[in-house]
């Protein structure tokens, strides 16, 4: 239903499309110069203002419409019953609801019948409003902005400026959207410390996690919110993966860029991308069936002891999984040092080795830095290879061998966990938050590396 | 001046340094350059004159086998520096470039501070033994090609915040402070302005003293004030070589009169 109106909205828009435009072909009286505006934006005016104004007035009815029934019947409900709980006026308001479109009430009554009666007046006049109103307002528009074409009528200025609008528009949803998540982040954590009563360095600095054990009214204990287990388990998966990803990620790059013949470059760079075109989820259990079982038994044979799920395993899968972004974002920075730089060097006798080593590395290095730094906050970030192979306790250890549990992992267990979601939410947002910080903090370290050596390099 | 240099040339007795003969170079398909025979003597400037894509940057490119590093080309014939064949297997190209420096039409300096691009070559080749003898080099080769004045001050700031003539001079430099036998110019004043084009030049005469020079330059006034050999190129020919001013004031090849009096090219 909804689609429809959409759909005959924007018929009406492109009939006032057309129309607007011969509209102006008329007045021009055959002659297009006569025209401020060619008759195209006259069109494109007319279009742009019905679809705008129709698709406003749809979306205003259509959200302010159900809070206004609801509105309404919540006045009804709270004279006929006066101090009720919000949670029974909610029970009230759904069985009124249920009743009139046929559903099951948990009960009936008469109070329960009159509402419903009510909801179901009110809800034919919101579908006949939601009907009428939007292609109303798109007609009217239409018939003005078609009366409006005229010789001198600056249709193509007009209609600029509503496209920068729209443009402008869309870029605001955009930071909005970013500011949203970071503000409900913030006051999601806000809540949780008032949770544990503002002990924010046991949630910084504890070392036992387990936010979740014993709780029944809410309220947590701050002894078991310290997220220190999970950061550093988060960072020794992190370095050993960029231990992995680093080198054979810039030394494909090296590879690739100056040493490879065209031919060899042409199939093996596209392998590479599609090494960075695999799902995580694949790479989780390819780390958690194949790998994580090869260096228990290779541990087990040197007289190691190595837990079945090891931060080593998640950590060299996750190096692999990075690899593509490194040696794909290095090979093109470093593709992009000019060829005038290495024929200097090699016309002063210098071999391939060190002028890549001294000329080429050195001036590509912001964008590797970049590379790398990208790739960290993918690797801080990355969820799904984690889950499946690091491990799920919290347990403080900088032993590879051992199992260790991440951030993100412990974000999705309080998600997907059978507490009660606006119990667990805190802790998890309060995670994310955190975790947010990091890598914003990361970015701005990383744009001030590059900056400072492009100052020096460019 | 032209006369004052003449009489200088005729002085010394010079010897050849490099001797191509029957040079040939293929781009895939292409036959750039067809059976070139050239000498280049020791200190004496030589310059390459001709049309654009006459192959003239092409073939000096060869004296130091720069075109090894385009996979699509091809060089055949023989050329000889002292007497050695350069393209014989046993020569490492790399070694052959310390002694034969080359300067590019556009200045490149390394992302690197002046003094560190100086002391490129001197350090990958080992030619000093401890930061003294460097310092030594690296100023002597900023005077020979003078800039020493400009750059003293701030030898620790990148040569990329050279102007585009200071950076040249800069490239100079540092091909200069690796010590080579023969120097090699593609266009090196294309890039500049008349000021630093002059002291260039200057530069470049003063440079035969210590090397064979070989000059690639669009400006034929330039190759009458700065060298003694001019060899034309047309189409991939060597049209003419000769003493400069035989070339400008009596050429013998008709292609050669028209280039000089600007018929074509």
């Amino acid at each position: 239903m909804p689609g429809l109106i959409i759909l005959a909205i924007l018929a009406i828009a492109a009939v006032f499309f057309s129309l607007s435009r011969a509209r102006a072909l008329n007045v021009s009286g055959g002659q297009l110069s006569n025209l401020h505006s060619r008759p195209f934006y006259h069109g494109l005016y007319s279009l742009l203002w019905v679809a705008i104004i129709g698709l406003g007035v749809f979306l205003t009815v259509l959200f302010l419409g159900s809070n206004l029934i609801n509105m309404l019947l919540l006045g009804e409900a709270r004279e006929a019953f006066p101090d009720g709980s919000t949670i029974e006026y909610q029970l009230l308001m759904n069985d009124a609801r249920a009743i009139a479109s046929g559903g099951i009430p948990s009960r009936v009554d008469t109070l329960r019948e009159a509402l419903a009666g009510k909801y179901a007046t009110l809800e034919n006049i919101y579908a006949m409003s939601l009907l009428i109103l939007p292609a109303a307002a798109a007609l009217l528009t239409g018939a003005v902005t078609l009366r409006q074409v005229d010789v001198n009528w600056r249709a193509r200025n007009r209609a600029e400026r509503v496209i920068r609008f729209i443009l402008l528009g869309a870029a605001v949803i955009a930071v909005l959207t970013t500011i949203g998540i970071v503000l409900s982040l913030i006051f999601e954590t806000l809540n949780f410390f008032n949770n544990i009563g503002w002990r924010v360095d046991k949630y910084l600095f504890g070392t036992r996690w387990s936010p979740l054990s014993g709780v029944h009214d809410g309220s947590m204990d701050a002894d078991k919110v310290g997220a220190i287990p999970l950061f550093a388990g988060t960072f020794l998966i992190t370095i050993i993966a960029m231990l992995v990803a680093v080198p054979v990620g810039l030394f494909a790059a090296i590879y690739l860029s100056d040493y490879a013949s065209p031919k060899v470059r042409a199939w093996a760079k596209p392998m590479l991308e599609i090494l960075a075109g695999v799902p995580t989820v694949v790479y989780g259990f390819f780390a958690a069936i194949t790998v994580a079982p090869f260096i228990r038994r290779t541990g087990e044979s040197l007289g190691l002891s190595v837990a079945s799920e090891s931060a080593l395993a998640a950590g060299v899968v996750m190096g692999i999984m990075i690899i593509p972004f490194i040696s794909s974002l290095s090979d093109d920075v470093i593709n992009a040092v000019p060829q005038s730089l290495r024929d200097g060097s090699y016309g002063l006798g210098a071999t391939k080795a060190e002028t890549i080593r001294q000329v080429v590395l050195p001036a590509a290095l912001p964008g590797i830095v970049s590379a790398v730094l990208l790739g960290i906050s993918r690797a801080v970030g990355e969820t799904m290879i984690v889950v499946m192979a690091a491990g799920q306790g919290a347990n403080l250890t900088l032993n590879p061998l051992e199992a260790v549990t991440t951030v993100t992992v412990q974000i999705v267990m309080l998600i997907t966990g059978d507490t009660e979601a606006s119990t667990a939410a805190g802790p998890a947002f309060t995670l994310g938050f955190t975790l947010f910080c990091i890598t914003l903090v990361l970015n701005v370290i990383a744009l001030r590396v590059v900056r400072k050596y492009r100052e020096l390099y460019d | 001046m032209t006369n004052m240099r003449m009489t200088e040339q005729d002085l010394g007795v010079r010897e050849n340094k490099i001797e191509a003969r029957g040079v040939d170079v293929f781009y895939a398909d292409t036959h750039a350059i067809k059976a070139v025979d050239v000498d280049i003597l020791d200190n004496t400037v030589t310059s390459f004159i001709g049309p654009s894509g006459c192959g003239k940057s092409t073939f000096l490119r060869c004296l130091n086998r720069m075109n090894d590093t385009i996979p699509i080309c091809r060089v055949t014939g023989d050329i000889r520096m002292d007497g050695n064949d350069i393209y014989d297997r046993s020569i490492d190209p790399v070694q052959l470039r310390a002694r034969v420096g080359m300067v590019f039409q556009k200045p490149n300096p390394f992302p690197k501070s002046i003094y560190d691009n100086v002391a490129y070559g001197p350090r990958i080749h080992g030619l000093v033994r401890d930061k003294a003898e460097l310092d030594e080099v690296v100023e002597k080769s900023l005077r020979k090609a003078s800039i020493w004045e400009e750059a003293k001050d701030r030898l620790d700031q990148p040569g990329t915040g050279l102007s585009g003539g200071q950076q040249q001079r800069l490239c100079i430099a540092r091909a200069i402070a690796t010590a080579p036998e023969v120097l090699l110019m593609d266009e090196p004043c294309s890039a500049l302005d008349p000021i630093a084009t002059a002291k260039i030049e200057e530069l470049i005469d003063d440079l035969r003293t210590s090397f064979s020079v070989v000059i690639v330059t669009h400006s034929m006034q330039q190759a009458a004030r700065v060298s003694q050999k001019t060899a034309f190129f047309h189409l991939g020919n060597l049209v003419e070589y000769g003493d400069t001013q035989k070339i400008f004031t009596n050429p013998e090849d008709q292609r050669t009169q028209d280039y000089i009096t600007g018929r074509f090219g």
